[in-house]
């Protein structure tokens, strides 16, 4: 079957009239292309707030991990999934854990695909993964998905608890995407967009967060 | 789906007197067109950017066949499959035998209009494997056997206490509630299970792009992710005018999609997959299947003016600016697409004779196409398909009309560019029209124009001709003011 379909349904479209179309009108550039760093991070931090985000931001790496303590007591945080990207790995957050009395897990604690599955979906109150980057045009957070980086961490948890450094905020998509997009030959299986939590108004016209993935996202910026 | 397209007239007089559709329908139409006007101000140049997706939707139309080789290429490039079908019943048993070949017992979905198109839910079903819409205004819609309302909230017209009930009665709920939020819940807490146990998820796309061979999906839920992340299969499922060339018109379309959908600046997840998880990542799926599904669109393509319908993009703004669709509602339509975009699509999918009321309930005022960020032109379709099908136009599936009205129109015609037959006409026809006026007007008139004269008036036919009134004012001597001199 499937050869011939392909066949048949593109030589259906080729047996056809060609069509001119005019060049494109001109698109004038976004506005927030003009931002400085800090420009960025505020136009990031107001556009996330609009979406119940939550936005800190701390001098370095020890301090992070201090605010990660004050969430991690104020949620009641006993288990947590972490990535282990290049903003997680550096934090070393299983030493973090062990001292905070929080057990950690990562991708590599799993023998296998269910059972990693199965902490990430009941075991765990929390997932924590570093961002590749934060665009200011949103207040949203860009994730290259790898063997570092798992889907589900930021997904299947209620809460999404997100590190950016300050150097890896960008003002529109397009330079995320060209940046993740420039080798061809190694593009990654998935890339994210996040912009708030998951949401629905779908009873009702009712809006509320967290119908399927987390209902709350907590960012640390960092510098 | 059931298709009911044909009880359009009976389905809207119901919807009409329905008091929790007219509810919905007063409020979140201009709520939705008020947010999608906001969120376009965001650009430095609103319009700019509206007609600059439409350049690339056209440019998609017109290249179709060489975006869809250069999509595949890529696609296959990085390790997707890339399965082609001519109709709803190829593309239903490649997934059907995909999943008997692979044991699967249970199916997740994310929201794809063009798998309500097709019907894979029944197919699934029918066959025994356990298959859950899990967006939640489509969770609800499925398991109430119900046509979408809105292409946005599919269920949002659906009240609480039938929602309670389904939920008790069939999402494991234990104990009833008439929160919205706690409803919300509920099935969150339904699906959930389903999520961490799911062997194949189906979702569709907003966006191919051919330059990366990559899928994009556009949503709010998470639920499209999860199906995308967690099962070991994933099956992608596309119509073929999905495809887009480059990373950046997508990102411009996704800007003007969201804007104009649900007047978001963008959804909380746009995911890009491109090929399978690859070796060391633990989820994501092993196996990516994209099917490509034609089911009567390159038949259609040959049409110059029917192909523009291709351009859409399912962001659901026409029908928020509809003043037919804002009266009645998304189920008259009676299939997965409704509103102006269903009126245009849904002939061409299903044949004019089957969508007679679709395309003529239209009052052509254009709001659809003013406010359509894919450039189609909704009301010249329309008047389209009214000619094709009045013609009987065989490749549409026209009908032709009544011989009656094919002849009075005839005689009509012949009358009005033949002077001698129109005077006689006029006059043998004048005592039995006038004979119901009343005040100079008539508004009924027995026989085959009854009906047409149920919500119209036309003024009574004047004693006199035009050209019979011409001969006597040159008989009568002037009188009045003469030229040049200031009127009264």
């Amino acid at each position: 079957m499937p050869h011939d379909a392909r066949d048949e349904i593109l030589s259906r479209l080729k047996r056809t009239p060609r069509k001119d179309v005019p060049a494109r009108r001109e698109l004038p550039p976004l506005n927030e292309l003009s931002l400085d760093r800090e420009g960025m991070i505020k136009k990031f931090s107001d556009q996330l707030w609009l979406q119940t985000g939550v936005v800190h931001r701390v001098a370095d790496a020890k301090a992070a991990l201090e605010k990660l303590s004050e969430v991690a007591r104020e949620e009641k945080l006993e288990k947590v999934m972490v990535a282990t990207d290049s903003v997680i790995a550096p934090l070393d957050l299983p030493a973090w854990g062990a001292a905070e009395g929080i057990t950690i897990f990562r991708v590599r604690d799993f023998m296998n695909r269910n059972a990693f599955k199965h902490a990430v979906f009941n075991e765990v109150q929390a997932g924590i993964t570093g961002a590749d980057f934060a665009v200011a045009e949103t207040g949203t957070l860009g994730l290259i998905h790898d063997k570092d980086q798992a889907r589900l961490i930021s997904l299947a948890p209620i809460l999404h608890i997100v590190i950016v450094p300050a150097d890896r905020f960008v003002a529109v998509y397009e330079q995320a995407i060209e940046e993740v997009f420039a080798d061809t030959d190694r593009l990654p299986s998935q890339f994210c967009f996040i912009t708030g939590p998951s949401m629905t108004a779908d009873i009702q016209a009712t809006p509320f967060k967290g119908m399927h993935g987390p209902r709350r996202l907590i960012v640390i910026i960092i510098g | 789906m059931r298709v009911t397209t044909h009880r359009f007239k009976a389905v809207v007089k119901k919807e009409i007197a329905d008091l929790s559709s007219r509810t919905f329908l007063s409020f979140l139409p201009p709520l939705f067109a008020a947010l999608r006007q906001a969120a376009m101000a965001s650009f430095p140049d609103p319009a700019g950017a509206h007609a600059y997706a439409a350049d690339i939707r056209a440019e998609v139309v017109a290249h179709l066949p060489e975006l869809l080789e250069e999509f595949e290429r890529n696609a296959t490039g990085h390790g997707a499959k890339v399965i082609w079908a001519r109709d709803a019943q190829e593309a239903n048993e490649f997934i059907l035998n995909l999943a008997k070949e692979k044991n699967i017992t249970l199916v997740t979905k994310g929201k794809s209009m063009v798998s309500e198109e097709i019907g894979i839910n029944e197919v699934l079903l029918g066959n025994g494997i356990e298959t859950y819409e899990t967006d939640l205004g489509e969770f609800i819609t499925q398991q109430l056997d119900r046509p979408p309302f809105h292409i946005v909230g599919p269920a949002v017209n659906i009240s609480l206490q039938e929602i309670c009930d389904l939920f008790m009665e069939k999402a494991g709920m234990t104990e009833p509630t008439m929160d919205p939020v706690k409803l919300g819940y509920a099935a969150r807490l339904f699906l959930r299970d389903k999520f961490h146990r799911v062997e194949m998820g189906i979702t569709g796309v907003n966006m191919a792009v051919a330059e990366t061979g990559s899928l994009i999906n556009v949503e709010n839920e998470g639920n499209i992710r999860l199906s995308k992340s967690s099962p070991r299969i994933q099956v992608a499922l596309m119509s073929i005018e999905k495809v887009v060339p480059t990373m950046k018109d997508a990102l411009h379309l996704v800007r003007v999609l969201c804007r104009h959908c649900t007047g978001q600046a963008i959804s909380a997840y746009v995911s890009i997959d491109t090929g399978p998880k690859r070796p060391g990542e633990i989820d994501g799926p092993e196996e990516l299947y994209i099917v490509i599904v034609d089911n009567g669109r390159s038949t259609f393509y040959r049409d110059l003016r029917a192909r523009e319908v291709l351009r859409c993009i399912r962001c659901g703004a026409c029908m928020n600016n509809c003043p037919v669709y804002t009266t009645i509602g998304g189920y008259p339509y009676g299939w997965a697409y409704s509103g102006p975009m269903g009126q245009a699509l849904n002939p061409l999918l299903l044949g004019l004779e089957q969508t007679q009321d679709l395309y003529r309930a239209c009052t052509l005022c254009g709001s659809c196409k003013t406010v359509c960020p894919a450039g189609v032109d909704h009301p010249g379709l329309f008047l389209y398909y009214r000619t094709k099908d009045v013609e009987g136009d065989r490749a549409f599936g026209g009908m032709t009309r009544h011989w009656k009205e094919t002849t009075a129109f005839r005689l009509f015609t012949y009358g009005t560019t033949h002077p001698w037959f129109w005077n006689l006409a006029s006059k043998i026809i004048r005592p039995f029209y006038n004979n119901g006026a009343r005040d100079g007007m008539v508004s009924e008139l027995p026989g085959p124009f009854e009906a047409w004269f149920r919500s119209r008036n036309l003024p009574a036919m004047p004693k006199r001709t035009f050209h019979e009134e011409w001969k006597r004012i040159g008989k009568i001597p002037a009188e009045g003011p003469t030229h040049g001199s200031a009127p009264e």
